[in-house]
């Protein structure tokens, strides 16, 4: 018990941002469990055996390793996946683990934590790091690794299904749901106002932890249909013209549905930075929404844009436009390019990698950036200091991809 | 026709199935159709059991706080049907009106031409079920598809989601308003809430539970119960929601009032003075009606949002923490937190306070507390409080007995530095060759 105790002290010193985590974990003794476990109520289970044969560094590993499962999620995540594939059974239960361990090995082990022998990477199959469980299940088949690691048991933390040893949810020292929220929420505020501390792993999930990330086709699609939507343009009341329904409420004056097609300006940033393949996908979501919302297909126009802006090119053709373009942006030729044009655009729709300069003022119509994110950002040798601007306050950014 | 006003119809609680209707004896088309209704009236008889479900306990919660609910959820997953459940168990009657299909006069008021505008005005006349709701005088009003909604029509509704305004109609104080709407991930053609209304509501979540689901099926559908207040709770619960609240927003004021800035976060709960002043609501009603954190945890998040919402219930965890000086006083008798996190935070209070005034009486005091805590609990969470403690020793202050109890607590200390250091020369000399 003493050495479990020194190893978590361990491991709060080289990974203090997961301390309040490591603490808030119940210990509970049990000779039936394989090794070390976790349960979705945040009690760990330990063979006393397991502890007296590991070294003391590596122990320290484990504890980092099972309170990732419950950070991550991985019961509530793992029995999601069950559920949704109807996969039951202990095979399946191996699988999500595997999957489960792979998501964590990846990142979590070094700058004080030694990697253990034996430990699951995902390189056992082939398969790249950086990757969710979900992705990893879906990949492979882990049914090669079954065999050999039949061992291996993280408990119902890891995957969701319950084991004979664990106390279930009515047992004493559970954490609730909500209770698990705010430890999670704890942790993840800590690496997110101390971001040097933490690896780049930990830091997207804080990122990530309360805001799951959304596809990006939706959040485009909506901010596209409400900006085409707002006051002005697109489908909306009025008082304009009376409605049909006057006729049969005589001295009512009632508005009518109006619909003013919006017109929309698709600006496309043609530099080399940006991939074909990203492109196409981004400029077909557009010409659907724009569809949806009620655009006519010639009110949708499409700029090419590098440093110079290219002509307006009315959608019909744009489907098998070609994009010309390539060097360096700048999207204010393609905003002044988009604001000349004729009928003038209600919305812009900018498609960018944001490696460009913006204009200074907000354009006289709505403003939406398809923003395809780039990690790292390329430093020019010229000029170290040159920052991309980020994209101005006043358009609503999508992140793509 | 849009819009219904139903009485709920009475619901059988005790398990006992309605009287069946007599099967017709006629003859011909009268009697097929006799025994259709039969059917579908076996089919209908449904009972209800008391269950419990959070996010229905939530939503009454929130409707008997008389504060706007939104229930956000996938097509077809029973929001109306818990609407029409909640309306039997309070007894309301239900007013549906489908947002999407009506105009904005249909809630600004229809404006009618009289006589001479120029003198008497041109009034705006409310709709029907308007003016049926004011007639009842209390009602259940549930605003459906309010994402598909266009803007306009969402413009108009925040007259009447804030003011209970339908043109020039005050509605009474015995309607209460609950919305529904589709998440946008499902809402193919559907607009997204404006900012401004999306403050107004509670925002819920309405997922459905595969067990209540299959038992509902099976003809036993889980029961509202509207919430009890305890009387003798009622001052002690405003006295402890403003003080959480305020003592949170005193700590956090850039939590006070904070735009949605990113896209996913759009249309949901945000924070800002009225969502605050709704979350201090809905603390008082979920202690005076004693209702778990999990349900607590649902409706803070609904109105503030997610980080602030659990900013706040952390602050709660915090507040329940014993109090340092109390724990000194006595520390014989202290009672930490089982939860180890939780009880660490209430060690270091004690150091901290120890720290900000020392005197000598204290810090044995401390030391005696930290003793109490390695009887309850495990002795790796000391380290750090019993660290700090002994730094704030004076040259003249003798070492207390009781620290020889702690001597385990050291030990674990140095056993676990000795590891790190083991690493890191491990570390060290596998760096060193590879150079």
């Amino acid at each position: 018990m003493e050495k479990l105790l020194a190893a978590r002290l361990h491991a709060v010193k080289v990974r203090p941002y997961l301390a309040g985590a490591l603490f808030a974990l119940h210990v509970v003794e049990d000779r039936s469990v394989p090794t070390m476990a976790v349960d979705a109520h945040w009690r760990c289970y330990v063979s006393p055996g397991f502890v007296a044969r590991m070294p003391m560094e590596e122990l320290a590993g484990v504890w980092v390793h099972e309170v990732s499962h419950l950070l991550r999620d991985h019961h509530g995540r793992g029995a999601r996946y069950a559920r949704q594939h109807e996969e039951y059974g202990p095979g399946e239960r191996l699988r999500r683990n595997i999957a489960a361990d792979f998501e964590i090995n990846d990142d979590i082990y070094g700058d004080g934590l030694p990697q253990p022998a034996g430990v699951v990477l995902p390189s056992l199959l082939g398969l790249p790091e950086g990757l969710l469980m979900e992705e990893y299940l879906g990949r492979a088949s882990m049914s090669g690794l079954a065999p050999d690691l039949a061992w291996l048991d993280c408990g119902s933390g890891a995957d969701g299904q319950s084991r004979p040893w664990e106390l279930g949810p009515d047992g004493a020292h559970g954490l609730s749901r909500q209770q698990q929220d705010a430890v999670r929420f704890r942790v993840a505020e800590g690496i997110k106002g101390r971001p040097g501390e933490a690896p780049e792993g930990w830091r997207r999930w804080a990122d990530d932890a309360f805001q799951p990330p959304q596809p990006w086709r939706q959040l485009l699609g909506a901010a596209v249909r409400s900006a085409a939507g707002a006051p002005g343009a697109g489908e909306n009341h009025s008082y304009r013209r009376p409605s049909r329904r006057s006729a049969s409420v005589p001295g009512v004056v009632l508005p009518s549905l109006r619909r003013t097609p919006p017109s929309v300006c698709v600006v496309i940033d043609t530099s080399g930075s940006v991939s074909d393949a990203e492109l196409g996908s981004a400029l077909l979501e557009v010409a659907a929404i724009s569809r949806a919302v009620g655009g006519r297909r010639d009110l949708v126009s499409v700029i090419s844009c590098d440093a110079a802006a290219g002509v307006a090119v009315p959608l019909c053709r744009a489907e098998n436009i070609e994009l010309v373009g390539g060097g360096g942006t700048d999207l204010r030729s393609g905003f002044a390019r988009a604001l000349r044009s004729r009928p003038r655009p209600d919305v812009i729709v900018a498609l960018t990698d944001g490696q460009t300069p913006w204009p200074s003022a907000p354009p006289p119509c709505r403003t939406v950036v398809g923003l395809f994110p780039r990690h790292a950002s390329a430093v020019d040798e010229e000029d170290p200091d040159y920052v991309p601007d980020t994209p101005p306050t006043w358009a609503r950014v999508v992140t793509i991809g | 026709m849009n819009t219904s006003t139903l009485r709920p119809a009475p619901v059988p609680t005790d398990g006992t199935p309605l009287p069946l209707p007599v099967y017709g004896s006629g003859a011909g088309t009268d009697t097929r159709l006799a025994l259709a209704d039969g059917l579908l009236a076996l089919l209908r008889t449904t009972t209800t059991e008391p269950r419990p479900d959070e996010q229905l306990e939530a939503l009454t919660l929130a409707v008997a706080a008389d504060l706007p609910v939104l229930l956000w959820g996938e097509p077809g997953i029973g929001k109306t049907a818990a609407l029409t459940q909640l309306a039997a168990s309070l007894d309301l009657p239900l007013t549906t009106v489908i947002a999407s299909v009506h105009e904005p006069s249909d809630f600004s008021g229809l404006p009618i031409v009289g006589e001479d505008p120029a003198v008497q005005g041109v009034p705006m006349a409310p709709p029907q079920w308007a003016v049926e709701l004011v007639r009842a005088g209390r009602g259940l009003l549930f605003l459906d598809e309010l994402s598909t909604a266009t803007p306009a029509v969402q413009a108009a509704l925040l007259r009447v989601v804030l003011e209970r305004r339908v043109g020039a109609l005050q509605l009474p104080p015995g309607v209460r308003i609950v919305a529904a709407a589709n998440p946008r991930a499902s809402a193919a053609d559907g607009w997204e809430l404006s900012p401004p209304l999306a403050n107004r509501f509670v925002h819920l979540y309405w997922v459905h539970d595969q067990e209540v689901v299959v038992r509902g099926l099976g003809g036993v559908w889980p029961r509202a119960e509207p919430p009890r207040l305890d009387p003798e709770l009622l001052p002690e619960a405003v006295a402890f929601s403003r003080r959480a609240v305020c003592g949170f927003l005193t700590a956090r004021p850039t939590l006070i009032h904070r735009l949605p800035s990113t896209e996913t976060r759009r249309g949901g709960a945000w924070p800002s003075p009225r969502s605050w002043d709704a979350a201090l609501t809905l603390l008082a009603f979920g202690t005076a009606a004693s209702v778990s954190r999990e349900v607590l945890a649902l409706l803070v998040r609904g109105a503030v949002g997610d980080g602030p919402g659990l900013e706040l219930l952390a602050h709660l965890d915090r507040m329940d923490l014993p109090d340092p000086e109390t724990l000194l006083a006595d520390p014989a008798a202290a009672e930490l937190p089982e939860r180890g996190d939780l009880r660490q935070a209430a060690l270091e209070a004690v150091v901290a306070v120890v720290g900000a005034r020392p005197e000598r009486e204290r810090w044995e005091a401390g030391w005696a507390v930290l003793v109490r805590a390695l009887e309850t609990g495990t002795a790796d969470l000391l380290v750090a409080p019993a660290t700090a403690l002994a730094s704030l020793r004076r040259d003249d202050w003798e070492v207390p007995e009781s620290m020889d109890r702690l001597a385990g607590v050291i030990g674990l200390a140095l056993r676990a530095d000795r590891s790190v250091e083991r690493v890191a020369a491990a570390a060290g000399r596998t760096a060193g060759t590879r150079r």
